[in-house]
């Protein structure tokens, strides 16, 4: 289990990143969801060693992260958003080099480690090309193998499917979906739909803070009756946005299709609509930034 | 539009950082070459450092560096788009591709030219300054700058610019335009040294893409006052070479026009597209497998990261091309650093002179790697974004930090090793197969390693502490210059500059001597020291996010707890105890000496003593030595016994004696005197006698001295430990153990700028030609003529010699100790030697001629007793006869140079002559030659020696260098003279150029003007044995030896010699002596045509153009014309003078022709078709260009 609490950093330029993150988070996968610069990397930086807050609590099992970053590194595999290659070294020579930093050195036994990797992560047939020239889904693929080394308790990937294609993004998943259970499994993301198809557990992050937390079905349901949609012209967008707290637009066909929080039926127009986790996650920033949503 | 987009790109370029940056560094170093006294650029001490020569050399040194720079900005003109991803915007744009490229060049080029402007503005700010010596500054010339800057540097860089400019628009990486100026550097340094051979220099002169070698072929024999006054005339191959960098420049830039491509850049290959197209089955999980974290699993990692981390080193292509211009480079000092250079002589190549070879041309780029890949491993994983993953895996700290510097150091230690490959190969193909991989192990791999890996902890560590890998880089670029910089300006001691030590002379007979101890103790002391910025960059080591320095040293007590400390603590007590012990060698036990403290020495001993230097003294008449020699100690001790005699002719009260500085005295006592006085800074010491010495009167002086090594010093310049007494190879002369009576000139301060800086009078000068007062003095240590006797002993298993007849030699115990006797009258002035040796006799005519060498020099001893024999039938038939019953030829180790010859014994360097190599028969003979010279001094400096004032050495140097040209001439034929005289000719040329002072006629030179009592005495004397025969000069020289030979004061003046030349020359010779000798006469001669014609006899008509000019320069170079009307050699051959393939039988006719001033054209016979005919082919007569002299015939 890993606990987080009271975390806060402020970066030496004076940007607030994280402001009293606590968080309780329980074995199998909990996703992370909130907008680029929501403070989601800063704090898997934070619980993956790289970074010291400036005040808070994190705790893994009986590890105290911060007191200890090296216990934790030893049961830790971190897929971080945004990772490079060295020139002209190819998975396997890569995986095998990452293998020993993590205390594999008996040299039999790495190999069989690693290439059970390889094949796990559908790379085997690869394992000889340089890195460097991976496709972006190969590259992660090539992350979340590098990621499970050592049978990690805690496994951190932050932002994993920006960039992917929809198929490379769904291979993915199914990857994160199998190692998942018995684990700690953090996800960051931006894209709902990652949260909504794999994690039990969730938070909201906006602006430092944990907005919302709790199960994904549970969040939905607190939407439920509370969510009107209707198909509107441009131009009339500002007149719904002066009268209703339109929590999403978006386009459809021509149209914009506008999502609108009500309590009761806003009339003109407005249909009754099943809350998505989209729903939550926008009227959730909505709530917490009342001015800011213009999208 | 064209116009548009340059002013756009001048603006840019003049915005940005990097100009100004630029700007600065080529703004302060030409105002602190001009600003300061240390830097010299050009300026010698009579040349300005504001002249415009020094001028056009700054702004073409300052043009090849800007290099960088202007292909910075030019390159960066094209390249820029592509990085930042604005290409295609710019290109959908409507500018044409002519406007777009060349108007992107113009600007670019026009703000590089601004900004080399900084370089002129350097200039004449410096020359400004306020309180500058003003006699080191001539007039403002406006017109030096202009021409410095537009017709030298300008078309080079224009040259350059346009070149890398086309390899920038051609591959459109930044990446290659770096690899083809370094290609470009290297070939130029390759072919700067394959053309820098005279003959190769006119062809240098015309293609030299930077203008240098066209600026030295313009102005190679210019004179002080040239330099200061003239600007080279802007023809013949100047302009050629002007020219032809702006037309080679303007072509590259035509030719970037096609092989651009207007439009996107050629990118990568597109990445590999995913090739599953199945939806993935679900593989069985990996197999699990124990982990370790103790030592066993720390050390596993250890080796995994210095095994991966050099493994990205060497994938790097930046190695290799480094290491193949290294190796380039390596590889031409290896093949021609074992040429003598010297008249085309060759030596073996030996591991001693290859190391230093590798050393020289090597080991600097090695250092260039070591911080090169120092900068990259520390940020390989940020510049490559794997930084995340890797410092998150359990890795200890410690494996970040100790690998990288591992991998640097096993990388060096591959490449130093590579390097000796090299050198193995390079003895190879020339034949030599005495390989000694002991030698290359412990004097340049173990000892380069451990440098290399001190050097590479400092690059970590500055790159650890620095915010980017840059400023990390410049943090070494700083040392580098720091390493050049601080000892020339007297910060010296290698205790306080980081990974400094004592350089290590090797000799093979010495090996590494003693000096190599203090080399390891420093640098045991640096790597103590390394040690601690390597804890220190473990301690700072960035991992994670944290980036700020002021955040890591937050954290940084953190990681030093535990293990870290204790390391860091024995580092420190080793630091400091090695500290300490250095310290107690350098400076307690040894005096701790720097350039300048020695200058302040210098100048002391001068104000304190030179007022004693007329004060009659009384002269030694016999000198008694017992010296003992302790190889093992190493010490030597001396006591012995001088007899004065007051040869004055009034009574003397004080006598005043002097010492070697690195002599300790033991005991000095005079006969009937009292001391005085004793300045003990300069070991000198004035005696009162009790009573007055009488004329005639002889006294005793009985010392006792030790010249021992004690510990080790600081080495550097002039500093160094003995290298006199060594366990192998111990020369000493009598003046550094002995005392010497009265106080001379010799060894003084001598530089002018110094002498004013310490107050003294800005010239030294010996006393002037026909002084009488100096004639009471020959010119060699001020003794007189004395009797000898010396008794050696050493240790049993050397051979201990000494002037003189060997009288005893025995072995006793362990010691053996020889006894020399000389009862003819000798110099006071003797060699002490002690090694190792194998001997080589021969017994000629009553005289014993002997070796002794190093058992594995062998090689050419038997060519050295055959000059001697048959130097000695020359110099006995046309001399006198020789004094001595024996010849020594004795060899020493290569810490010195040069061969002495002392009464029948010449000390004789192994790094001379000992190792030439005559396989090649064509080779000049050097080994003979030099022989030849020595044995000559036994006549010229043994038998009449000059008088102590100018013109002294022209008795000696200059007579022995005559009496060898005829040994060599009688030995090879007239035809292979010219090689030396061409020699001799184009190194007294050069060599008056840089003259410090004034340049003296050769019959009042100055005993440290080489350049004139040996090149130009040679040319001299050749000449007028040519003109009057030799017979003439060799009984005008007899006369000198029945006047003047073994008599005392007063001593020969060079007076003597002219008078006795004159005294057998035709009245028609007369003037020619008084231009060899009293004037500095010079020559333009050139054959401008020469035309066959067949005769109907079969013979051939030869009519040969040729041009004569004469003049007079000042001892300062000033120029006068003289007529000229002299007999001068016209020749006609089948091969050219000087060519391999020219010998006597080449020479169809060589006859004197009167000649004068102006352009003729002479007519003559010969009975084959010529192919070369010119004047003065044998270059006898001192001309200004002696390349032009022959031609081919039409």
């Amino acid at each position: 289990m890993l606990i987080i609490e009271s975390l806060s950093h402020v970066y030496s330029g004076g940007v607030r990143a994280l402001s009293d993150v606590s968080l309780t988070i329980p074995n199998g996968m909990f996703g992370l969801l909130g907008p680029n610069g929501a403070g989601k990397s800063t704090l898997m930086r934070i619980v993956a060693t790289l970074q010291t807050p400036t005040s808070g609590f994190v705790r893994f099992d009986d590890i105290d992260v911060l007191a200890n970053p090296d216990a934790l590194r030893r049961t830790l595999g971190y897929l971080p958003q945004d990772f490079g290659v060295y020139p002209r070294v190819t998975a396997l020579e890569m995986l095998d080099h990452l293998a020993v930093l993590k205390g594999l050195s008996e040299p039999k036994a790495r190999k069989a480690v690693v290439e059970g990797l390889l094949r796990q992560v559908n790379l085997w047939e690869h394992r000889k090309r340089a890195l460097a020239g991976y496709s972006g889904g190969m590259r992660q693929r090539f992350g979340i193998a590098q990621a499970l080394i050592g049978e990690p308790r805690l496994i951190i990937v932050d932002e994993p499917t920006a960039g992917l294609d929809p198929e490379e993004r769904n291979r993915f998943l199914n990857l994160l979906a199998e190692i998942g259970e018995n684990v700690v499994v953090l996800l960051s993301t931006h894209i709902v739909a990652d949260v909504a198809d794999l994690c039990p557990a969730m938070a909201i992050i906006s602006d430092g803070r944990i907005v919302r937390q709790g199960a994904p079905s549970d969040l939905m349901a607190s939407l439920a009756g509370r969510i009107w949609m209707k198909s509107v012209d441009k131009d009339e967008l500002a007149e719904i946005r002066a009268h209703h707290q339109v929590i999403s637009s978006r386009l459809f066909s021509g149209k914009t299709v506008v999502h609108v929080l009500s309590d009761n039926n806003p009339g003109a127009g407005f249909a009754p609509t099943p809350g998505g986790l989209d729903d939550v996650y926008f009227s959730t920033l909505a709530e917490a930034h009342p001015h800011a949503l213009a999208a | 539009m064209f116009a548009k987009v340059a002013a756009f790109e001048f603006r840019q370029i003049v915005r940005s950082p990097l100009f100004w940056a630029v700007a600065g560094i080529f703004f302060l170093l030409p105002f602190g070459y001009v600003a300061s006294e240390h830097i010299h650029i050009g300026d010698t001490a009579n040349v300005h450092k504001n002249s415009p020569f020094a001028t056009i050399q700054v702004d073409l040194i300052m043009g090849m560096f800007f290099m960088f720079a202007s292909t910075a900005f030019v390159a960066g003109a094209v390249i820029r788009d592509d990085e930042t991803g604005f290409g295609p915007i710019l290109r959908a744009a409507p500018v044409t591709k002519f406007d777009y490229l060349y108007g992107r060049f113009t600007g670019a080029f026009a703000a590089a030219l601004l900004a080399f402007a900084s370089v002129t503005a350097g200039l004449i700010v410096g020359s400004m300054l306020p309180g500058l010596d003003p006699d080191k500054f001539g007039a403002f010339r406006p017109d030096a700058y202009a021409y410095a800057f537009f017709l030298m540097a300008g078309p080079s860089l224009l040259l350059t610019s346009a070149l890398f400019f086309l390899v920038a628009t051609t591959t459109r990486s930044m990446a290659w335009v770096f690899v083809a100026v370094i290609v470009f550097i290297v070939a130029y340094i390759i072919a700067n040294i394959a053309l820098g051979k005279p003959d190769l220099e006119a062809i240098a002169g015309r293609w030299d893409p930077l203008g240098l070698f066209s600026f030295d072929v313009a102005t190679r024999y210019w004179t002080a006052n040239d330099r200061n006054s003239l600007l080279p005339a802007l023809n013949g191959a100047l302009l050629f070479n002007r020219l032809f960098c702006v037309g080679l420049g303007l072509g590259a830039l035509a030719l970037a026009y096609p092989l651009y491509r207007h439009s996107a850049a050629p990118g990568r290959s597109a990445p590999l597209p995913d090739p599953e197209i199945e939806e993935a089955v679900t593989p069985a999980a990996a197999p699990s497998a124990t982990r370790r974290f103790d030592s066993a699993g720390l050390f596993a990692q250890f080796v995994e990261r210095t095994r991966f981390d050099m493994g990205l080193v060497f994938r790097s292509p930046v190695l290799w091309v480094i290491l193949a211009l290294a190796l380039g480079n390596a590889s031409i000092s290896l093949w021609t650093g074992t040429d003598d250079g010297r008249y085309g002589a060759a030596v073996y190549p030996v591991t001693r002179l290859l190391i230093p070879a590798l050393d020289g041309s090597y080991t600097f780029f090695v250092i260039i790697i070591a911080a090169f890949f120092a900068g990259e491993l520390v940020w390989r994983d940020r510049d490559r974004r794997t930084h995340e993953i890797i410092d998150s895996t359990p890795a200890p700290d410690w494996t970040f930090i100790v690998p990288k510097t591992a991998a640097v150091s096993l990388v060096m230690a591959g490449l130093l090793l590579v390097g000796v490959l090299a050198a193995v190969l390079v003895q190879t193909f020339k034949g030599y197969y005495d390989y000694e991989p002991g030698e290359y192990l412990l004097w340049y791999l173990v000892p380069g390693v451990v440098d290399l890996t001190i050097l590479s902890a400092l690059a970590v560590f500055g790159q650890v502490i620095a915010p980017n890998k840059f400023a990390g880089w410049g943090v070494m670029v700083i040392y580098i210059i720091a390493r050049f910089a601080l000892p020339a300006n007297g910060f010296e001691h290698h205790l306080y500059f980081y990974g400094g030590t004592n350089p290590v002379p090797l000799s093979d007979m010495n090996g590494q001597g003693r000096f190599w101890i203090g080399a390891w103790w420093f640098r045991l002391y640096w790597s103590a020291f390394a040690l601690l910025l390597l804890l220190g960059a473990y301690a700072l080591w960035r991992r994670g996010a944290t980036n700020s320095l002021a955040s890591r040293l937050r954290t940084a007590p953190r990681r030093l707890r535990g293990p870290a400390l204790w390391i860091g603590l024995a580092a420190v007590l080793v630091f400091a105890g090695a500290g300490a012990f250095i310290y107690r060698n350098t400076n307690v036990l040894n005096d701790y000496r720097t350039g300048p403290r020695d200058d302040r020495w210098l100048a002391d001993y001068e104000k304190t003593l030179l007022p004693f230097e007329n004060l009659p003294q009384p002269e030694v008449t016999s000198v008694k030595l017992n010296v003992t020699i302790d190889p093992d100690g190493p010490s030597l001790e001396t006591r012995g016994v001088y007899v004065l005699r007051n040869t004055t002719t009034q009574p003397l009260r004080e006598v005043h004696v002097r010492f070697d500085r690195e002599l300790e005295v033991r005991a000095l006592s005079v006969q009937g005197a009292w001391p005085k006085k004793t300045y003990d800074r300069f070991d000198y010491r004035i005696f009162a006698f009790d009573t007055p010495m009488a004329p005639g009167e002889e006294r005793t002086l009985s010392f006792d001295t030790r010249l021992a090594e004690r510990g080790f010093r600081n080495a550097q310049h002039n500093t160094r430990d003995l290298t006199e007494v060594v366990d192998n190879g111990t020369f000493v002369n009598s003046l550094e153990i002995a005392p010497i009576i009265g106080m001379d000139r010799s060894l003084l301060l001598t530089d002018r700028g110094k002498r004013r800086e310490y107050g003294l009078p800005v010239e030294l000068h010996p006393a002037p030609l026909g002084d009488q007062a100096s004639r009471a003095h020959n010119y060699i240590g001020h003794g007189g003529w004395v009797t000898s006797d010396i008794t050696v002993t050493t240790a049993a298993d050397q051979t201990p010699l000494a002037p003189g007849d060997e009288v005893s030699d025995v072995v006793h115990g362990a010691t053996r100790t020889a006894h020399f006797v000389s009862a003819k009258p000798i110099l006071q002035f003797f060699s002490i030697q002690s090694a190792r040796y194998a001997v080589k006799s021969e017994t000629y005519k009553g005289v014993k001629f002997s070796v002794y060498y190093y058992p594995k020099h062998g090689e050419n001893v038997d060519r050295m007793l055959r000059a001697l024999t048959t130097s000695l039938d020359y110099y006995q038939a046309n001399f006198s006869p020789y004094q001595f019953d024996q010849v020594r030829i004795v060899e020493f180790p290569d810490y010195a140079q040069f061969a002495q010859s002392f009464a029948g014994t010449f000390p004789w360097s192994e790094g001379l002559g000992f190792i030439a190599d005559y396989r090649d028969p064509s080779r000049i003979d050097m080994v003979t030659y030099i022989a030849a010279h020595e044995f000559a001094h036994q006549w010229w400096a043994h038998q009449i020696v000059g008088a102590d004032q100018q013109g002294a050495t022209a008795l000696s140097e200059t007579l022995a260098q005559y009496s060898a040209l005829r040994v060599m001439r009688q030995l090879y034929g007239p035809a292979h003279i010219r090689k030396f005289l061409k020699y001799e000719l184009d190194s007294y040329l050069r060599s008056r150029g840089a003259e410090a002072s004034e340049e003296q006629p050769l019959e009042k030179v100055e005993s440290d003007q080489g350049y004139i009592h040996y090149r130009k005495g040679s040319l001299v004397m050749y000449r007028l044995a040519d003109e009057i025969g030799e017979d003439a000069v060799n009984r005008a020289l007899r006369s000198l030896l029945a006047k003047y030979a073994f008599k005392g004061a007063p001593y020969p003046t060079a007076l003597d010699l002219v008078a006795a030349l004159r005294a057998q020359a035709p009245a028609d010779k007369q003037q020619l002596i008084t231009d060899l000798f009293q004037n500095i006469t010079l020559y333009d001669l050139k054959a401008t045509d020469a035309v066959t014609h067949r005769r109907p006899d079969g013979r051939y008509d030869v009519a040969l153009t040729v041009s004569a000019e004469k003049l007079y320069a000042s001892g300062t170079g000033v120029e006068h014309p003289a007529p000229m009307n002299e007999t001068v050699d016209i020749g006609a051959f089948t091969a050219m003078p000087g060519e391999a393939d020219f010998g006597q039988g080449s020479v169809l006719m060589l006859q004197k022709e009167p000649i004068v001033s102006g352009v003729h054209t002479l007519h003559f016979i010969t009975a084959v078709k010529p192919k070369f005919a010119g004047i003065d082919p044998y270059n006898e007569l001192i001309d200004r260009n002696s390349d032009d002299n022959t031609i081919a015939v039409r």
